[in-house]
Formats: C-alpha cells, sequence, structure tokens
C-alpha cells in the first residue's frame, strides 16, 4: 500500500489542463477536462444560472467485470459503497472494527458449513448465527445509520442515488453550487476508504431487489434470453446477477472487487451547472489528488463468439406476449455501427417502418420496435413485436413479418426520406439531451469511460454519413439467421 | 548503494507518512461554505394574457437552439362518466394520431419525427398537457401543428379502431404487474365507487365513438380553459405574435364543472388481501390523506420526511430496509390530488414470510411518530433538506413555467415558492407531533397485501402469523377489464 503512495506522490506535478470545444453543425458541447498525476478525470460543463451543480462519479466498472461465482457483485458493492468509511457510518472505528471481524469470521465458518458442505451441521450454523445476531446487536451502538446519505440531505444534496450497469457504477447528487467541496470529501472518502459493515443485511436487501424483479413479468423469460444470446461473454448474466451468487458472495470477494476496481485511473468525475472550473480544479487536487493511483486494468477478455446456429426460445407466463428476434451486432466505435444505428431509427418510433407495416397497415401488431444496441464490447440488434391477440395472432406469426421487412431493407435499401428523418432526429435529440445536467452529466461521464467524450460528437459525425448502400449492407451481413436469436414468449400460468 | 536506497526509501517512507496524515480528510460538518443567496424567479415576470383571454408564462432562454411549449388544459379522467370509462384514455391516444379537419395524424406524426422534434400529448386526473419540443429554426411549423391538433381534432375512425385495440392488449395484462394492481385497488378501498376510481372495461371502450370524443374535446379545449408554458430559444414579443394568431380565431365557450362528491366511504379497517401466486408480498397502508392546500401541508411533509419520506434518512427505510433488510423499497408517502384529498400509505415488498413482520415495524414506526417527539438532529435533517435544495425547483426552464402555469390553473397562491422556506422554517418539534397525531390515524388502518397468501399468513419467527393478528381479513377481488367480473 505504501509503496503505490510513492509512485503517485512523485508524479505529482504533473498535471494536464485542456479544454476541448468541438463545434458539429449548430451543436456545441463545450467540456473542460482535467487529470489528476493518479490517473482520475475530472470533467466540466459551466452552466450559470440556478446555482446548483450537479456531481457524478463514474467507475468503469460493471457487471461484465464479475465472473460466474460473483455474478452481482458491482451492484452488491454499489449499495455497500454507502455503509460508511472509517469517518462514516460509525462512532468508535476501532471498536465496530473489532466487531466486525468477529461477525466475518463466524459467518464464513456458517457459510462453509451452508454452501461448502452437502450435509452441513445445521446445529453449529444455528449456534454461531445466535453468535452472529448478538454481535450484531452489538455493533448497533457504534454504527451512524446511513450517514453519508443523511449528511447529503441535510446539505441540500437531491438526485441523491447511484447505479450500475453492464459496464459503468455511477454516484450521484446534486448540491448548492457553495457546497461541492462535500461531494469531493466524501466521494475520495468512500474511494479510498469504504468500510463494508452491515454486509449481510445489505445482501439481504438485494435479494429482495431481485426477487422484484422476478415478479415483475416477463423478467424470468428475459433473463433466459440474455444469457441465450450472450454466450461465452459476461454480458450473458444481468446487472443483478444468480440469485445462488448472491447467497454466496462472501465480504472478501467484495474487498477484492472494490480494491481492484475503485481507484482514482479507473474514475471519472464531472460537474454540470453553475461553478467556477479553477475552483473545481483546485478541491480535486487537493481531495481526489491525494488517492494513490491502482493497478492498470486489463479490459474483459471474452468476446461472444460466431454463433454458428439458428436459436430458439419459446417461454410463457404473465405479461405483454411478444416475438423477440436478437443479432449480433459489433461494439461501439465499429465501422459498421453508424448504419445499423441509422437503421434502427428507421424501423422504430410511431412513424416508423415497423409500426407502418405491422401496426398500421396489417393491423396484426400492437406495438413494433427495433433497436440497436452495440455496448462496449458485444452489440446486439433487436426487434421486439407485440401481437394483436384481439385478432387470433400469435407471437410466432409475425416471425415472417419482420422477416419481410428485413428483406426489403437488403433488396431495396430505404429511402432519401427516411434517411434524412432519421439523421435529423438524431441530431435534435442530441440536442435536447444537452437541456438537462443531470442527463449530460451522465452521457458525458459514461462515453469518457470508454472512447472519450468526444465520441459523442464524432459518432453524430458518423451518422449523417451514413447512406442507403451502407444500410443495405449491413443489413445483408447481419440479419442471417445464423446469427439470429427469436424467443417466443406467449400469456401462460400466472406465476 | 544498495544501502543509501533503503535508507532513501525509508526517509522517503516517513515523509510520506507524515504527508499522509497533514493530507487527510476533513469531517465533513468541519468544511466551511461561503454563504449562497437564491431568490427564486417570480411568475409574475413571466406571465402575459394573450388573445382570447389565453393566458402564458413564456421565459426566453437561448443557450440552445430548441423551444419547448407546454399547453396544460383543465380537463382530465374525473369528468368522464362510469359508463363511458376509458374517454381519457382514448383521447390522450388519439388527439394527435386522429388528425385533424385539413391533416391525417399519420401527416402530423411524420412531419414532427422528420423535423426532430416531439409532440406528446397526455390526459390526467383534471390537468390534460399537450407538449412540444422543436428546433428554434421550426417554430413556426411547430406551432401551426400543435395549434391545429389543439383547436380542431377530427379523431379519425381508423386511429380509434387502433387506439382501441391497443387499450384492451393492456387490458390483458392489468391484473398480471402485482405493484399495478396495488396501486389500483389501494385507491378503490379508499375512495370507494367514485369518479376518481372509475375503470374502463372492454366493454365501455368499445362503445365510445368519434362524436363522444368530438363532444368531449369541445366541452372543454378552449383558450380561457387552458395555460400555456413555454422556454426556450425565441423572442418572448415574437412568439406572443405568433400564438396570437391562432388564439385570436379560437372561440371561448361557457363551461361549468360537473358537481363531484367529496363524500368517501369509511372503508372497515383491516387486512384486504389480493392472491398472487408471487414469492413477495406488496404492501400499502394507509387511509385517506390530505390536500395540498391544507394549512398544516408543510408540517405534514417534514413529519412524513422523518418518518419514511426522506429515503434513507428516514425511520421506515432506516428500520425496515437497512437495519432488517426486508425489502428494497419501503417508506411512507403522502400523495396530493388537485380538490380531493390524496391518501397517506407506508409501504414494502418484501418476502412471503416477512410479510407480517414488515408491516408491524411500519405501523410501530406510525405509533411512535404520534407518541414521541422527533430529535432535534432529526428536525435539522429535515428542514435542512427542503431548504438547501429549494433552488432545485427551477433547474429547468420549462419546467418552472409549467409549475408556474399549474399553480395558476389550480387556482393556488402565486406566492407559493416565494413563501415556501419560511413555510418549512415555521415547522416546530410540537407542530410534526400534532399532526402525526391528527393525519396518521392508527384505527383506521386498511393494510392492503397482494401476494401469496399460505406463505404470507404463516408468517415466521419475528411475526409469525396468521395476518389476522393485524386486523380482519377481507379476501379482496379484483375486476377483469376484459370481462367486467370480479375474479381472485
Amino acid at each position: 500500500m505504501l509503496l503505490r503512495k510513492v509512485v503517485a506522490f512523485g508524479l505529482g506535478c504533473i498535471l494536464l489542463l485542456a479544454l476541448g470545444n468541438l463545434v458539429a453543425a449548430q451543436i456545441k458541447l463545450e467540456v473542460k477536462e482535467h487529470v489528476l498525476a493518479n490517473g482520475m478525470k475530472i470533467l466540466m460543463i459551466p452552466k450559470p444560472g440556478v446555482p446548483r451543480v450537479v456531481c457524478h462519479i463514474y467507475y468503469k466498472v460493471g457487471s461484465i467485470n464479475e465472473r460466474p461465482g460473483i455474478t452481482g457483485i458491482a451492484h452488491l458493492l454499489e449499495h455497500m459503497m454507502f455503509k460508511g468509511t472509517r469517518m462514516m457510518g460509525v462512532t468508535d472505528f476501532e471498536a465496530d472494527e473489532a466487531l466486525d471481524r468477529q461477525i466475518d469470521e463466524l459467518m464464513e465458518k456458517i457459510y462453509r458449513e451452508k454452501f461448502w458442505k452437502k450435509d452441513g451441521d445445521q446445529k453449529k450454523v444455528a449456534e454461531w448465527q445466535k453468535q452472529v445476531d448478538e454481535l450484531m446487536k452489538a455493533e448497533k451502538k457504534y454504527i451512524v445509520k446511513d450517514h453519508l446519505w443523511e449528511t447529503y440531505m441535510k446539505n441540500g444534496g437531491t438526485g441523491l442515488n447511484a447505479s450500475t450497469s453492464d459496464e459503468v457504477t455511477g454516484y450521484y447528487v446534486t448540491l448548492p453550487a457553495n457546497k461541492v467541496e462535500l461531494q469531493m470529501v466524501l466521494e475520495a472518502d468512500r474511494m479510498m476508504n469504504a468500510y463494508f459493515r452491515e454486509f449481510y443485511s445489505e445482501k439481504d436487501v438485494v435479494m429482495e431487489e431481485r426477487r422484484l424483479s422476478e415478479n415483475s413479468p416477463g423478467f424470468l423469460f428475459n433473463e433466459q434470453v440474455r444469457a441465450a444470446f450472450y454466450v461465452g461473454s459476461p454480458y450473458h448474466w444481468q446487472v443483478i446477477g444468480w440469485m445462488d451468487d448472491l447467497r454466496r458472495i462472501t465480504k472478501k470477494d467484495l474487498i477484492e472487487f472494490y480494491r481492484k476496481y475503485y481507484v482514482p485511473n479507473n474514475a471519472v468525475a464531472i460537474y454540470v451547472g453553475d461553478f467556477k472550473p479553477e475552483e473545481i480544479i483546485k478541491l480535486a487536487e487537493k481531495y481526489f489528488g491525494q488517492i494513490p493511483k491502482g493497478e492498470d486494468i486489463e479490459p474483459i477478455r471474452t468476446s461472444v463468439p460466431p454463433q454458428y446456429s439458428h436459436k430458439r426460445m419459446y417461454g410463457e407466463g404473465p405479461g405483454v406476449p411478444n416475438l423477440q428476434m436478437w443479432f449480433h451486432i459489433p461494439p461501439e466505435g465499429h465501422p459498421d455501427v453508424p448504419a445499423l444505428n441509422i437503421l434502427s431509427g428507421i424501423l422504430s418510433g410511431e412513424t416508423g417502418r415497423l409500426t407502418r407495416v405491422l401496426v398500421q397497415e396489417k393491423d396484426v401488431a400492437i406495438r413494433a420496435m427495433a433497436m440497436a444496441r452495440p455496448q462496449w464490447y458485444v452489440g446486439a440488434f433487436t426487434f421486439n413485436v407485440v401481437p394483436k391477440l384481439q385478432k387470433g395472432i400469435k407471437p410466432e406469426d409475425l416471425e415472417k413479418d419482420v422477416w419481410e421487412e428485413i428483406e426489403k431493407i437488403k433488396k431495396d435499401g430505404v429511402t432519401p426520406e427516411e434517411l434524412q428523418k432519421a439523421k435529423n432526429r438524431a441530431e435534435a435529440s442530441f440536442i435536447r439531451g444537452l437541456e438537462s445536467s443531470m442527463f449530460l452529466a451522465m452521457r458525458v461521464g459514461r462515453a469518457e469511460l470508454h472512447r472519450g467524450w468526444r465520441s459523442l460528437l464524432t459518432d453524430l459525425e458518423d451518422l449523417k454519413k451514413v447512406t442507403s448502400d451502407d444500410v443495405k449492407r449491413v443489413a445483408a451481413r447481419y440479419f442471417v439467421k445464423d446469427n439470429c436469436l427469436v424467443a417466443v414468449y406467449s400469456r401462460g400460468q400466472v406465476r | 548503494m544498495r544501502r543509501t536506497d533503503t535508507v532513501i526509501l525509508a526517509l522517503m517512507l516517513l515523509l510520506l507518512v507524515c504527508n499522509l496524515s497533514f493530507a487527510q480528510l476533513p469531517r465533513p460538518e468541519e468544511l466551511k461554505f461561503p454563504p449562497l443567496k437564491f431568490e427564486p424567479p417570480n411568475p409574475a415576470n413571466f406571465r402575459v394574457v394573450l388573445a382570447n383571454g389565453l393566458r402564458a408564462y413564456l421565459r426566453e432562454e437561448r443557450a440552445l437552439p430548441i423551444v419547448n411549449i407546454t399547453a396544460i388544459i383543465h380537463t382530465g379522467g374525473l369528468y368522464v362518466p362510469k359508463e363511458k370509462a376509458g374517454l381519457d384514455l382514448l383521447l390522450s391516444d388519439c388527439l394527435i394520431k386522429g388528425g385533424t379537419k385539413t391533416r391525417t395524424g399519420q401527416v402530423i406524426e411524420e412531419r414532427i419525427d422528420f423535423l426532430g422534434g416531439t409532440l406528446n400529448f397526455s390526459v390526467g386526473e383534471r390537468t390534460a398537457t399537450l407538449s412540444m419540443s422543436v428546433l428554434s429554426k421550426d417554430l413556426d411549423e411547430g406551432l401551426e401543428l400543435f395549434f391545429d391538433v389543439l383547436m380542431n381534432p377530427e379523431f379519425r375512425e381508423d386511429s380509434l379502431k387502433l387506439a382501441k385495440g391497443r387499450l384492451i392488449e393492456q387490458m390483458r395484462t392489468a391484473n398480471d404487474n402485482p405493484s399495478q394492481v396495488l396501486a389500483r385497488e389501494f385507491q378503490k378501498v379508499i375512495y370507494g365507487e367514485h369518479p376518481l376510481t372509475f375503470q374502463a372495461t372492454k366493454a365501455t371502450v368499445e362503445n365510445l365513438t368519434q362524436a363522444d370524443l368530438k363532444a368531449f374535446h369541445s366541452r372543454y379545449f378552449f383558450p380561457k380553459n387552458i395555460i400555456l408554458a413555454a422556454a426556450g430559444d425565441f423572442s418572448r414579443s415574437q412568439l406572443q405574435n405568433k400564438i396570437n394568431k391562432y388564439a385570436s380565431k379560437w372561440a371561448n365557450k361557457s363551461l361549468s364543472f360537473p358537481n363531484i362528491s367529496r363524500d368517501f366511504p369509511q372503508p372497515e379497517p383491516g387486512v384486504y388481501f389480493i392472491q398472487k401466486k408471487i414469492n413477495q408480498g406488496y404492501v400499502s397502508v394507509g387511509h385517506i390523506g390530505i390536500e395540498d392546500t391544507n394549512p398544516d401541508y408543510f408540517a405534514v411533509q417534514v413529519m412524513n420526511f422523518i418518518l419514511g419520506g426522506g429515503s434513507f434518512t428516514s425511520r421506515i427505510t432506516s428500520k425496515v430496509r437497512s437495519d432488517e433488510g426486508l425489502a428494497y423499497n419501503t417508506g411512507s408517502r403522502f400523495t396530493y390530488r388537485w380538490g380531493f384529498p390524496g391518501t397517506f400509505a407506508g409501504y414494502v415488498q418484501t418476502k412471503s414470510e416477512t410479510v407480517g413482520y414488515a408491516i408491524s415495524l411500519i405501523l410501530k414506526e406510525f405509533e411512535r411518530i404520534r407518541q414521541e417527539p422527533v430529535s432535534d438532529a432529526e428536525m435539522e435533517t429535515a428542514i435542512n433538506y427542503y431548504l438547501e435544495s429549494f433552488a432545485d425547483f427551477f433547474q429547468s426552464p420549462i419546467g418552472t413555467m409549467v409549475n408556474f402555469a399549474s399553480l395558476e390553473l389550480q387556482g393556488k397562491p402565486m406566492n407559493y415558492y416565494a413563501t415556501y422556506r419560511d413555510k418549512i422554517k415555521a415547522v416546530t418539534k410540537e407542530k410534526v407531533m400534532e399532526v402525526a397525531k391528527k393525519y396518521i390515524q392508527p384505527d383506521k388502518m386498511v393494510i392492503m397485501i397482494v401476494g401469496d397468501f399460505e406463505p404470507c399468513n404463516k408468517g415466521s419467527d419475528k411475526f409469525p402469523g396468521p395476518l389476522d393478528r393485524l386486523g380482519k381479513i377481507h379476501r379482496w377481488k379484483v375486476m377483469d377489464p376484459l370481462t367486467g367480473q370480479m375474479v381472485e
């Protein structure tokens, strides 16, 4: 640990201040950048006016950084990051730590008895559990409940939340313009010194969160569809993780994951609102700047291997019956992606081809959508169509209608009006996205972690260059049976 | 050589340790923040009255080449008679898609999409909103479509047929999602048979006609019954002229709103159980609430923040979620509706066997806030939250204009925001206890559960069943909107 600090301090004077300013047609996005010596990036978008500042911090870690056995841990860690540090959430750190250690030791014995053995000793487990309950009761007097959350709230924090996706974990708060320093202190503190007390009850909370999803109609089937589609790749499981893993994840697993990914060189802080950039930089140097740089992190290794087969799935349950068709496409940044994005724009929406043909003309569907989701490492192009059951149409009946539309694109491409409309929509919705400070922080912060925030603008420029021939070409390349998974979901036994 | 290196390294480490002790983080309470003054915008500075008495709140905001405009109309589901239940839903779906006298819905949507704009309409309980966002270069064309839709909708038959089809397919899944079932049925128990709770069925929707929609539109859509809100890249005076072009040709009508009963049944307290084979119970525990015009409103807000509204800083979340790990979602809320009392409820979703236990914890917190004064620290957190986050109301220019327009439409005091912080500051600990006693009524609790009866009833160690320990059990039936039949 100490040696890592030496390295960080040795480089202490290397600063980088750059001003990015890209103008695309009428689009202007100005982001001020500052890189700390430890590799942490600070992005700033000043917006004078209402004295509030959106303060977000994004870590380049999500469920794709997990492996079987610890699925769901990125999200569990996001929950645990609110449980305090050596300073926050506790009145007497040493006393609390002593108890917490004992709890962990007992829980490790319980886990081994319960999960490692086929017929564990139930009596022993009950006995240990009793001791754990006693220790937890004793620990309560040292715990300051939800201290970080409360501190943010009583200082006027809103939009207070955190989220975990496949690729990114984010921590959000919007503060009065005079209190940005508070965010720097609290976030620097939990990046360095998170302490995971109340781990076992929080695992219960996360399992309840998973049960909520399970009770949301269609969730269980969609989870299977995704798993069948992303074979090999860690996109295979959902962010919430498998229940088996949630039960068995240990505190050691969590600490290891935290130490690896919650390092400044794997993080971006972004500020949008009413502030002076030089003041933000000064504070960031003072607080985030003292955090030692971590090891470099290897990108994920396993992509989705070619499918070489046509996959079909059938499921029944509550909720809206539908037909899904999934096709593998390349990830963000690949030269075919702009044409695929344009195509999804042309197929989708209330005036898109799918709605026009399947909903309005043929009147066989209630809803019909397509979406290109390139993601960071592996992409998917999905169709989702809801049949008009009143007319006796079943989800599987719609497959031929979707293929018909696909074949038309392969053969005739798209019209100049459709192309222009998709481009106009992309551009206008980009501009609209600049209105909300919170949304802007999310887009810019996330983009920065992968291909840099400027990719938002260059992607838009690339969209504008797409031709009908490009669309034809990508449709022919990716919309083939051996690259496809068809999933049919019908109403059945309501669980 | 080697030794020197080691010595240097040791010295460096020593230096570093000293350094680090200086570089330690301050505790949050040690931070000193510079003062911050903020005065809310004054609604009067944005208000104009246009031709035919059309009121508008307009704000120039020229940073981005975008114009946002919203019309808020005083109409809604509340004014739809029972036998026409669903008319509001059909109106939501067809105002744009049904086209106008001179344009089909497809032409309108196609054009808006081509311009990269958005145009949306939705009908709520007592207000409907039409919202548009366009690039400022397209403002004229956008306004033409906006006012055409608002003034001259035609509700063409083909769009009506498609919309009915969509509504009927939605009905098929009306009882699938436990949280939707809970929300709807809780209202039914609290408000009884009342326009606030009428539910559309396949039969009522199929009977609706183009004439019904036209009559409803013509009754409620006229300048004096609408307030506009706009913000974006325009000149105020020019925008007024542009809007007047339409408003001046738009005749007013006389309208008297139907008299709607404000008498609600006193539901029998107890457990209302809705059977669903799932692995959790979805729970609401509460009764009828208050209106937001009630002079106690601010004290109730502060009280509920401490009880279960202030997310992790609140007692219910802290106890049920954080201490016990029983739920992801739990807390309490007062809901508000214009002109009628809203509801008060504690809520939780937890695995079947801990349903009874979680409910017992929530009821305990209800009792505690009624019997014991809240702490100074709780008061400080709640009050400071409201004061310090106040400027957040005004983050979005169009949002601010819409808020002002809504205040005026609902006849609320226009100094609501100007006096907001003083009213929050005036709330005391004594007042918090007073309103807790007054507005949380343990003898009136409706405990509604959507879940699997057997495991919920069985309970667990900490709260072994049966559930009738919490009150008389009513097995509550829900309606299948496709058949209109009650089902379990």
